[in-house]
């Protein structure tokens, strides 16, 4: 020993710490006990993975396939047994060497605590429509936004994927609330903060759990926020006893499947299509059609052009530990999601630190710090024929050459316009590669409290949040390169800069006093908060650059006046609330709770909301009576009733305006004017929901099957509504609280233990059916026209409206005995159901044939979840559906356009030709221009609307668990998961049936025109490899 | 005491900022209402912004209602481009109309700027007078916002016949529809207003180049008179313009028109809307409307004298017809200057040639950015008006020193007319040449009470030989053309839907 020592001593002081290390393991081993055993279920069956930890250090393990675990122990130290559904066990260490122990299931379930808001309860308790999902549940699924995991998951929640661009696009609609034009999304708030950020940014692995609060007593704390749901999301803390330092990561690769992708014609069908066209109008067939086959092998698939495989990353490493009097959580994360659209990127380097510290055991403080940075750069994808590059390259004729001879990247497509080419096409694949539209947005949460309990039972605490975010946003279009059609190369070079601030803070002060006498159980909570919010930006555009290279302002000829602007944006909410929870003997429970908000944004005349709620609960299980009843292990009846708002009317909505920018001329100088551009409403306030709950929670087979029942009934009134108003009056429209929209629905959930041997099967399905109807608008209006949409009163909101196609003219005779368009109606051409009879159809006016055709609400959502558990291995597949809702199918205005003037629909092969050849009935005659074929392609109507109901397969996992502790780690889990399996669909109108734009990206937007797709960016097809490690 | 003081800290945090102050935030980056209207600076704003919709009516509408509908141009087909049905509608005499209401948007969109003119109008009429500031500057202002207003609701007489009439500010949604003023009601606000106009505007020589003038007023006084058909009243005010405002015609008719910098409100110019040049949004494309299509860059340069032409399909609007083509007589100096003609190598139709309207097409540097102004009225218009006042009132000897000099200066030999019927038709013939494409000749036909008899004719021919009025080979007017001759259009469906009143 000596001699090993002296030798070893040359090497250093690297070497004096691993020998001391060395002997410190030695030293302690020599006190240690070897403890073995084996930990069951009460039934004998061996439990798995059970975190066997020695209390009070950071040392422990899990038990094996047989459930077999094996330790060091110090006699005298505690051994902590955990597993998920099951009471944890504690066992002192004595002489033994072998403990065997047997775990009680913990089929109270019930005893779980549930966040709620501003606070928690057990979820016996609970008298809300609450569901929590844990972030175990949803660890798998390999994507960036946690609202992307919670698909399918939760009842009530409709929760789609409308666009496919990392880190964007989810919608989430709790209990189908909508609003004409206040938002519609749920308020989220970060453990208590309501944060004004998007959701999407924040790193999955840092959550613990999530809340959703659905009904008004569950929400109506959040008062005039409230009437959108509450998502209330619980960021990760310290187990108590426990240290764990953890790593996750999962690296996959993502695909948009063949399958789904429109079907387009290609170049030579497209030339036989051209060909057709002339010869059938008897013109003569131009030269660049007259022989289709020369495109045979020249087809230009545009769309797929601008699609690649792209990689996916995510590692994560975090520490907990909940040791004495600090609580900590470090969570820090790297996410990276190529798109697969090209030059697609989208990184988040985040970190969270959690810390709570007892000073003393009155009192606490803790401090929270989340900051974050996001990088992405996302060509122009989404949008209509304006704007978004891949609708456009849908259009774009498949004869035009991405690449030149040279195997260069072609700059612009332009045919003769004796070829009907009328668009001048940049290539998008440049579009996609040149253009520089990225963000980088620095973004930091934070929240720190004092609180203080001065007698038992009575607790102060004050919280501050802030939430800043600094946004830079930077657009550069080269001078080679245009997203836009009809702009030749080289084109004028522009660059805009966009940098925006936001500050939140929030000020809580709440007290909480918890009383028991005998039977009788309260809690009272009061308190006041006040939250501000302020937005600057600054806009620069700049153009004209003598070198792409250097993109700066300084750079640029011109700076453009009218897009280099400044704005502020700024809101303030002032609060009370208040709590009253009761219960008598935990089974007869009882909630009142009311929030009043002022708010900024509320007119002079009506400054304060008041919102109040009510809720009972009955343990029905807890009865003598029920004894009898042994298959039913627990039983609770809900009922609620609650007043909730809506305040996202706009910051300044109340005011009137001057514009001084609308300056005229006079001789070649300018002069300022000025415009009034609205009229103020000094009454204007929030939108009100009233809503009523009615639930039941069921446990049947000692809770083997758990089922929930929600049923609610909710009016939304005093919509806030930019009423129209006759512009004889100078103004468009007059913003105003009006009419009264009635949602109701029902609600299941079930969760099954379909096996609990050695298979473990678990099953979660629900189901949600929500419905609603405009039961009034503004006075003397009874429904508003969108470009494609009505709202009607005694309809569901924003129905697709427009002709009822019943198919082609067959010929001249039918043309003559059917109703017809006078003048526009010939053999072939689109035929349309004369609704009131008149022998004309007609298109708006009195005599108006239009109608409802299409719903964009789903008759009902659902999704459902299998778990299996076999040994080490496991298994889960998750699935999401929805079904009888409609879509539009926006491109089909140019891509079944019979003019030829976009590339067609692989259908119109199909078309009217000849009575002798009428196709398939679906697409008309291409004869005699746009006095025929106008009338398919512009008039709104059943030829653009599908159904687009969907189940998808969200997600499948295979994982395996190692749980017996090595050198390496103390537990692993290795998985391989995929996501966004497969569609299944009879929708043909894009890749996406979940897509839900609003409006016709033409200005006709907001809530009352829903369900336009406008092939916005698909959802790719996921595969990854994950590894989770516990050290 | 410890507790308090930890107590006492922690409530002291909110209430420290819980007052009403802290609720009231009013934005930042625009003006209020509220607090504009306060110095002379806000009502020359406002007044400037007055003018503004001028130049979409111009640039985008009027042509379309007040020229395209009728015999001077035409729509020609371009079977390479989806129709366009309302324009289309419009020059096929087709709109379909229903109790007297039409979903044609070239008929909403003219009359909403119209309303923006008047409520702009309103704004500053409403409240002008409650500033104290120079009365000079004060009367000039009220003077323009005067005659704004008259001239919208003359442009909204002339297109509907009867119209809502508002003249206050709308300040709450229950005040937004008024009901329908009578075509006399209107005419009587008109009058009234452009008779206030004239006394209270400075005249030509000391109102600020491109704003109205007395001499303006004075003009569209004239006009209303003439359709009212009160031609002493008429003479009166196009004799007071004549003698007192200083117009002249300038040498060459095609000087009468502005280039795209030069020649702004000239010496004949009695009020024309303003375009400016550039990238700053306040520049027209008058040409780039009506230029006719598929046309290649090639062949558009020599037009518009660009340095980065670009070509063009789409449909072919204001397409001068073989009639107007054929009313000059032979030696008009005025037909070449008005009408050019363009080779279309990629027409589908055998005759390749197109004439389109030279008067309008001046160099300019970028594609679809124009400078040149648009002509509401010029001093050759106010010399017709006279000839006309006194001609009706038997006085044609009298008149026709006025007509010769519009036929002199187009290098023509003195009229030969001497009865009053045949002054009647040499005066109306002459407007049609001399203001061709000014968004004349529809108003004209339907105060002279001969638009059913003139459109109905030329419907005839156009149906005969519709390759004569650019039809492709084999392709026809449609079926409801010439329907629909009414001397009015029907107010737009859209806002029919938001008033109770029509």
């Amino acid at each position: 020993m000596q001699k090993k020592f002296i030798l070893l001593q040359g090497r250093g002081n690297l070497c004096v710490g691993i020998i001391a290390l060395l002997l410190l393991v030695a030293t302690s081993s020599f006190a240690q006990n070897a403890i073995k055993g084996k930990v069951s279920a009460k039934d004998g069956e061996s439990l798995v993975g059970v975190n066997v930890a020695i209390k009070g250090t950071t040392r422990g393990t899990n038990s094996d396939a047989d459930g077999n675990y094996k330790l060091d122990v110090n006699s005298g130290a505690t051994l902590v047994f955990s597993y998920i559904g099951y009471l944890t066990k504690e066992v002192v260490v004595g002489s033994q060497s072998t403990i065997n122990v047997v775990l009680d299931v913990n089929d109270k379930t019930l005893n779980e605590i549930v966040v709620v808001g501003y606070g928690s309860q057990t979820k016996k308790e609970v008298t809300g429509a609450v569901q929590t999902i844990t972030a175990k549940e949803i660890k798998d699924i390999p994507v960036s936004q946690i609202t992307q995991k919670l698909q399918g998951q939760v009842a009530g929640v409709q929760i789609n994927q409308t666009t496919g661009k990392p880190g964007q696009g989810m919608s989430v609609r709790i209990r189908g609330q909508l609003s004409v034009s206040a938002g519609s999304e749920p308020l989220y708030v970060v453990d208590g903060f309501p944060i004004t950020g998007s959701i999407g940014a924040i790193n999955p692995d840092e959550i613990e759990d999530i809340s959703i609060l659905k009904d008004a007593s569950s929400t109506s704390l959040y008062g005039s926020r409230a009437a959108n749901g509450v998502v209330l999301i619980t960021t990760k803390r310290g187990k108590s006893g426990q240290t764990n330092v953890s790593f996750t990561s999962f690296v996959g690769i993502q695909k948009v499947p063949e399958r789904g992708r429109i079907k387009m014609l290609n170049a030579e069908e497209f030339a036989q299509f051209k060909k057709e066209y002339y010869e059938d109008a008897g013109q003569a067939v131009p030269v660049e059609f007259q022989n289709p086959s020369q495109y045979r092998d020249k087809n230009n698939d545009w769309y797929g052009a601008l699609l690649r495989t792209a990689p996916i990353q995510s590692y994560n490493l975090s520490l907990t530990s909940n040791k004495e009097r600090v609580n900590t959580a470090v969570v820090a994360g790297y996410f990276q999601q190529d798109g697969v659209v090209l030059n697609n990127t989208y990184k988040r380097y985040s970190v969270r630190l959690n810390t709570d510290y007892s000073i003393s055991d009155k009192v606490k403080i803790g401090f929270n710090l989340a900051p974050q940075y996001v990088f992405d750069n996302t060509p122009r994808t989404d949008g209509d024929r304006g704007t978004g590059i891949l609708f456009n390259a849908l259009h774009t004729w498949p004869i035009m050459p991405i690449y030149d001879a040279n195997g260069d990247l072609t700059k612009f497509n332009q045919l003769p316009g004796s070829t009907g080419n009328i668009f001048a096409y940049p290539n998008w694949v440049r579009a996609a590669n040149e253009l520089v539209n990225e963000t980088r947005n620095i973004n930091v949460l934070t929240n720190a409290y004092l609180q203080y309990e001065p007698i038992k039972g009575l607790v102060l605490k004050s919280t501050f949040n802030a939430e800043l975010l600094n946004s830079k946003f930077f657009f550069f279009n080269p001078s080679t390169a245009t997203s836009a059609i009809n702009v030749p190369i080289p084109t004028t070079a522009v660059s805009i800069r966009q940098s925006t601030d936001n500050l939140t803070w929030l000020n809580e002060n709440l007290i909480t006093y918890t009383k028991s006498v005998k039977d009788h159980n309260f809690e009272i909570l009061g308190g006041f908060t006040n939250q501000r919010f302020r937005q600057e930006s600054t806009r620069v555009q700049a153009d004209t650059y003598a070198d792409d290279r250097l993109p700066t302002i300084q750079g640029a000829l011109n700076v453009n006046r009218g897009g280099t602007t400044n704005g502020v944006n700024e809101w303030a909410l002032s609060s009370f609330l208040s709590r009253l929870t009761y219960n008598y003997k935990g089974k007869y429970l009882f909630t009142a709770a009311i929030r009043s908000d002022g708010s900024s944004r509320f007119g002079a005349n009506n400054r304060w909301g008041t919102f109040p709620s009510a809720s009972l609960g009955w343990l029905v299980s807890d009865e003598e009576f029920m004894k009898n009843f042994s298959k039913i292990s627990f039983a609770k009846v809900r009922a609620s009733y609650g007043v909730i708002g809506n305040n996202n009317i706009g910051n300044y909505t109340s005011y009137a305006l001057v514009n001084n920018t609308v300056n005229g001329v006079f001789g070649n100088t300018v002069a300022t004017g000025a415009v009034v551009t609205s009229l103020a409403n000094p009454n204007l306030g929030w939108e009100t929901t009233k809503q009523i709950d009615l639930g039941l929670d069921l446990g049947l087979i000692n809770d083997r099957i758990q089922f929930v029942y929600d049923f609610y009934t909710k009016r939304t009134t005093n919509l806030l509504y930019s009423v129209q108003i006759a512009q004889e009056a100078g103004f468009t429209n007059f913003n105003d609280n009006i009419g009264e929209i009635k949602f109701w629905g029902h609600e299941f959930a079930l969760t099954t233990r379909n096996t609990t041997g050695r298979l473990k099967w678990t099953t979660n399905a629900n189901i949600s059916f929500n419905r609603n109807k405009v039961v009034a608008l503004a006075d003397g209006i009874d429904r508003v026209y969108g470009t494609f949409h009505i709202t009607q009163v005694g309809q569901p909101f924003g129905q697709f409206y427009g002709m009822q196609k019943i198919g082609l003219y067959k010929n001249a005779e039918d043309v003559k005995n059917s109703p017809i368009i006078p003048g526009r109606s010939a053999p072939g051409t689109i035929k349309f159901a004369d609704l009131n009879g008149d022998g004309v159809i007609t298109n708006g006016g009195d005599k108006d044939d239009r109608t409802i055709i299409g719903n964009p609400f789903p008759k009902f959502t659902y999704g459902i979840t299998n778990n299996l558990q076999y040994g080490d291995w496991d298994f889960s597949i998750v699935g999401s559906g929805s079904q009888g809702n409609q879509l539009l199918v926006r491109h089909l205005y140019s891509t079944a356009n019979l003019d030829g003037v976009f590339n067609l629909v692989e259908g119109v092969k199909y078309r009217w030709r000849s009575e002798a050849n009428p196709g398939k009935g679906v697409f008309g005659t291409t004869v005699g221009g746009g006095n025929y074929t106008g009338i398919e392609r512009d008039w709104m109507s059943s030829h653009f609307i599908q159904d687009a109901s969907f189940f998808t397969i969200k997600n499948i996992t295979l994982g395996y668990n190692i749980n017996r502790p090595n050198k390496f780690f103390r537990s692993a889990r290795v998985y391989a998961s995929a996501q966004q399996v497969y569609v299944f669909t009879k929708y043909t109108g894009g890749p996406n049936p979940e897509t839900s734009a609003q409006g016709d990206g033409n200005g006709d937007g907001g809530n009352l025109s829903q369900g336009i797709d406008l092939s916005n960016y698909p959802v790719p097809r996921t595969f990854t490899l994950g590894v989770n490690l516990n050290f | 005491m410890k507790k308090i003081i930890i107590s006492a800290f922690l409530l002291s945090f909110g209430l420290a900022s819980c007052k009403e102050s802290f609720l009231t935030v009013v934005p930042e980056t625009a003006l209020s209402s509220a607090t504009f209207f306060s110095k002379e600076a806000d009502f020359v704003q406002a007044v400037n912004a007055a003018y503004v919709p001028l130049r979409a009516i111009y640039n985008d509408r009027h042509w379309i209602l007040a020229e395209m509908h009728s015999d001077n141009t035409y729509y020609a087909r371009n079977i390479l481009f989806g129709a366009v049905d309302g324009t289309e509608n419009v020059a096929d005499f087709a709109i379909p109309t229903a109790s007297g209401v039409t979903a044609n948007d070239n008929v909403l969109q003219h009359y909403r700027l119209d309303y923006q003119i008047i409520a702009r109008t309103n704004q500053v009429l409403a409240l002008i007078d409650k500033v104290d500031f120079n009365a000079d500057s004060k009367n000039n202002l009220k003077g323009q916002a005067l005659y704004l207003r008259a001239f919208a609701y003359f442009q909204l007489v002339q297109l509907f016949g009867k119209v809502p009439m508002h003249l206050t500010p709308v300040a709450t949604r229950e005040e937004a529809a008024s009901p329908l003023a009578t075509t006399e009601q209107l005419y009587a606000q008109i009058e009234k207003d452009a008779l206030e106009a004239s006394k209270l505007l400075f005249n030509k020589s000391k109102q600020e180049a491109g704003r109205v003038t007395s001499g303006t007023a004075k003009t569209l006084l004239a006009n209303l008179y003439l359709i009212q058909k009160k031609w002493s009243n008429a003479e009166a005010v196009a004799k007071d313009v004549v003698t007192n405002d200083g117009y002249k015609l300038m040498p060459d008719y095609n000087d009468a028109f502005t280039t795209t910098t030069g020649n702004k409100n000239n010496a004949e110019s009695v009020f024309e809307v303003q375009y400016m040049e550039g990238s700053a949004g306040y520049n027209g494309n008058f040409i780039y409307r009506i230029v006719p299509t598929p046309i290649t860059a090639a062949e558009l340069q020599p037009i518009t004298g660009t340095s980065n032409p670009q070509s063009l399909s789409g449909e072919n609007n204001n397409i001068p017809t073989p009639d107007v083509i054929a009313a000059y007589e032979a030696g008009d100096k005025r037909k070449d200057i008005s009408i050019g003609y363009v080779t279309l190598s990629q027409s589908l139709r055998d005759n390749k040639v197109y004439p389109y309207i030279k008067k309008f097409a001046r160099a300019h540097s970028l594609h679809n950015n124009t400078g040149q102004n648009i002509p509401v009225y010029r001093y050759s218009e106010v010399l017709l008006f006279l000839a006309e006042a006194l001609n009706e009132q038997g006085k044609t000897a009298e008149a026709a020193p006025y007509l010769n000099q519009v036929r002199t200066r187009a290098g023509l030999a003195a009229t030969t007319a001497t009865s009053q019927a045949d002054m009647r038709e040499a005066i109306f013939k002459e407007r049609r040449v001399e203001l061709a494409f000014e968004n004349k000749r529809w108003f004209d036909l339907v105060r002279t009470g001969r638009a059913k008899a003139v459109i109905t004719a030329y419907g005839a021919k156009v149906k005969a030989n519709p390759q004569d009025y650019y039809f492709p080979k084999g392709a026809v007017p449609p079926p409801n053309a010439f329907t629909v001759l009414d001397d009015y259009y029907g107010l737009p469906a859209v806002e029919s839907a938001l008033t109770p009143h029509f």
